[in-house]
């Protein structure tokens, strides 16, 4: 089982150059072959994320959640997409057309992009870039961009409030996010996600980097706009922030991107301090799979239980909490590793 | 001088790239509604990253979208949406003033020909390789190392920058 | 410290992620209803005795109902009782107001309708409801009344048989023979006056049977002495 789909890719590389095909075009055709594999297992896994939160947030308040369509009501949110696809839609005469049509596709661009370099298993990565760990944060924060493009777009004051919140929560997260995760690379002594995974044989950044993982939560959920960080798109008081102008398909994109940026950081958690594709017994691609799961799954959790926070809290909680705590970790982990030197441990 | 037989996949994506780059550099001086001019400034930057990219300078292209597209250019637009004054579609209107067009030109002018003799008079190294794969360590080591000193000067008048923009927007006491 | 609120927030919520669904399955599993439930408003016609005290009770004039005065008592006859459930609030005045208890909530609490009309419920007056609508004391009362009556006319008919029976028949010659039968007969002379209190065109009916009868017969005995006693 474990090299099943490394296997597969050097099957249909060598039956592409069996047709004749260039070497070197063989390795692009199988590059966007990759991608859109990833992108079509996104799009399905969203479908059942969906579904999960809907029911895990059900089970939270004592509810069932859907059970109507399909044994545990597993096609709602297919028979949801289907009236998302089939709805009007509807681009507000005011609005700034270019940019709102522009905006749900580039935040859902952005969001898949991030897929390219988490390593699914071992070997296993669309592009195995040297810069993958800094190449993942900064995509990321391409996202604001979007956001913004949709609050403006819209010419809409709930719209565009929405969007100025958000993006300065992102923003201003940015920071304790990239800072927490240097930690981890300042042990590992390089940025790329399969050296990192493969740093983590002995021992999960987890237990070596506890205070980067609990700040890279934080940041990850506010950086996520996703509860008790989102204010931005708090439905009752900013009817939708960003998104409020959006219906139908155009809405789903980004209700889309939404999931798949938390799968995407879910999935770098548990690259980065869960120990990756590593495990044993299970095939690698599994391990990442399930680690991934658990920790959208505590995503699920914080959101369901923690109420929303102000927005003057939230900022000054990046910039006066997590900002120091991830400095200091960076600090506490530079002397870690000479005071290992030094003792000759490492 | 062009060959048709030498012509590759990275040609084809350079010139992609490029095209998109220049378009959108065009686009944010020709653009009569600001935001559209800040948005293909970000367009621009990421062509310019997936430009570092292809050099096999994957740090730095990171860096150019995470500092440039994904920071500055967010902060550009913030700025413009402070002060914007007058209906989106003439924010970025050319200068009615004469004067200014000149002035602006001029400058222009200066910078485009000192581009050109930079570009013209240097010894380009082009061995026909892309750059040492692992760019990111040899950077550090000429930043943290040789270039230290500049390094942390920079740093330095940044932080000096940050508090005078602080003062400045905060106000002196008054006294 | 910090944060403990957090974690015992999380703790909370991950101990309701095991517990059972409250969740009610509704249309699937009807809900247990507890015993005084309120859900619809139902209306007993026959023990109603048209008081209105609900109607005056009800905050929301919801009820509303039409009587008649009855032919021979004070008492008014219920003629339908209307319940225009959409302004119900459910208070339970009415249903603690009614002496009789002929209101009440049963567990029926399906009750939308797709016009606006259905939702006023009218009861009518059943048929054959006159005499088994009297309550049982009334009927005792009643019929106490009727065999006094009976008795008084049975008197009044065997003193003077003739100037009873000119109210109820014309002719002298009816009357002479009617009362020669009375007189004679005890039981013609309860049954006519039971059917006088009762029921006039009856006993004007029976009357002038037994006269036909007395008739034939006298005729009959005339002409053959014993052919007579066949007919009576």
């Amino acid at each position: 089982m474990e090299p099943l789909f490394i296997n597969l890719a050097e099957a249909f590389t060598g039956w592409m150059i069996s047709l004749g095909l260039d070497p070197g075009w063989a390795e692009a055709v199988l590059l966007v072959v990759k991608w859109i594999i990833v992108v079509t297992i996104i799009t399905v896994n969203i479908i059942i994320l969906i579904w999960l939160e809907r029911k895990v947030s059900a089970f939270f308040q004592e509810r069932l959640g859907p059970n109507r369509l399909g044994p545990f009501g597993i096609f709602q949110t297919i028979a949801d997409a289907i009236k998302l696809l089939t709805k009007e839609d509807i681009v507000p005469s005011a609005a700034d057309k270019l940019i709102f049509k522009t905006a749900p596709m580039f935040f859902i661009v952005v969001a898949v992009m991030l897929y390219t370099v988490i390593p699914m298993g071992k070997g296993m990565q669309v592009i195995n870039l040297n810069v993958g760990l800094l190449f993942f944060i900064s995509v990321g924060s391409l996202s604001t961009i979007a956001l913004l493009m949709a609050g403006w777009g819209s010419n809409n004051k709930w719209s565009l409030m929405g969007a100025v919140r958000s993006v300065a929560q992102m923003v201003s997260y940015a920071i304790p996010l990239a800072f927490s995760l240097l930690g981890v690379v300042m042990i590992t002594g390089s940025l790329n996600l399969q050296d990192i995974v493969l740093a983590q044989d002995k021992w999960w950044f987890v237990i070596l980097q506890p205070i980067a993982f609990i700040t890279y939560f934080i940041a990850a959920t506010a950086e996520l706009n996703r509860g008790p960080f989102d204010m931005p798109e708090a439905e009752q008081e900013l009817t939708g922030g960003a998104y409020t102008e959006y219906t139908g398909m155009r809405w789903a994109l980004f209700f889309l991107a939404e999931y798949t940026n938390l799968v995407a950081v879910s999935a770098l958690m548990a690259t980065v301090f869960l120990g990756g594709w590593q495990g044993p017994w299970l095939p690698s691609w599994l391990w990442i799979i399930i680690k991934t799961y658990a920790i959208i799954l505590v995503f699920f959790w914080v959101k369901w239980t923690f109420p929303r926070i102000r927005m003057d809290h939230l900022m000054s909680f990046s910039w006066k909490v997590l900002v120091p705590v991830s400095l200091g970790n960076i600090l506490l982990t530079g002397a870690g590793i000479y005071f290992c030197r030094w003792m000759g441990w490492c | 001088m062009f060959n048709l037989a030498a012509f590759s996949l990275y040609d084809a994506v350079f010139i992609l790239i490029a095209g998109i780059t220049v378009t959108a550099a065009l686009g944010v001086v020709l653009f009569k509604n600001i935001i559209y001019s800040a948005l293909s400034l970000i367009l621009a930057f990421l062509g310019a990253a997936a430009v570092y990219f292809q050099l096999n300078a994957g740090f730095l292209g990171v860096i150019q979208i995470l500092v440039y597209a994904g920071a500055i250019s967010v902060l550009i637009i913030f700025a413009i949406m402070l002060v914007m004054n007058r209906p989106a579609g003439e924010s970025n209107l050319s200068s009615p003033r004469t004067r200014e067009v000149f002035t602006s030109a001029t400058i222009a002018a200066m910078l485009l020909t000192a581009l050109v003799a930079v570009i013209g008079f240097t010894q380009w190294p082009l061995g026909g390789r892309p750059g040492p794969d692992n760019s990111t360590g040899l950077l550090a080591e000429l930043m943290l190392g040789d270039y230290v000193i500049a390094f942390e000067a920079a740093a330095i008048l940044l932080l000096v920058a940050v508090v005078g923009a602080i003062i400045l927007a905060k106000g002196g006491e008054n006294q | 410290m910090n944060g403990q609120g957090l974690i015992k927030g999380l703790a909370i919520t991950l101990k309701h992620f095991f517990q059972k669904e409250i969740t009610e399955q509704y249309p699937d599993v009807m809900p247990e209803l507890a015993p005084r439930f309120r859900g619809c408003l139902r209306f007993e016609f026959e023990k109603c005795i048209a008081c209105g005290i609900c109607v005056n009770s009800c905050p929301n004039d919801v009820l509303s109902f039409e009587t008649e005065k009855r032919d021979k008592s004070k008492k008014k006859k219920l003629l339908s009782y209307t319940i225009d459930f959409q302004y119900c609030m459910f208070c339970n005045l009415c249903v603690e107001g009614c002496p009789t208890s002929c209101l009440s909530f049963d567990h029926d609490f399906e009750l939308s309708q797709f016009k606006r009309e259905d939702i006023k419920m009218i009861y009518l007056r059943p048929e054959g409801l006159d005499e088994a609508q009297d309550s049982p004391a009334d009927q005792e009362e009643q019929k106490d009344k009727e065999q006094k009556q009976i008795a008084a006319m049975l008197k009044a008919l065997q003193k003077s048989p003739q100037k009873v029976l000119s109210k109820l028949l014309e002719g002298e010659e009816d009357i002479n023979i009617l009362s020669e039968l009375i007189q004679s007969d005890q039981k013609t002379a309860g049954k006519i006056a039971e059917l006088i209190v009762k029921d006039k065109e009856k006993a004007v009916k029976v009357a002038t049977g037994f006269i036909n009868k007395d008739r034939k017969n006298r005729a009959q005995k005339g002409e053959n002495g014993e052919g007579g006693d066949k007919d009576v």
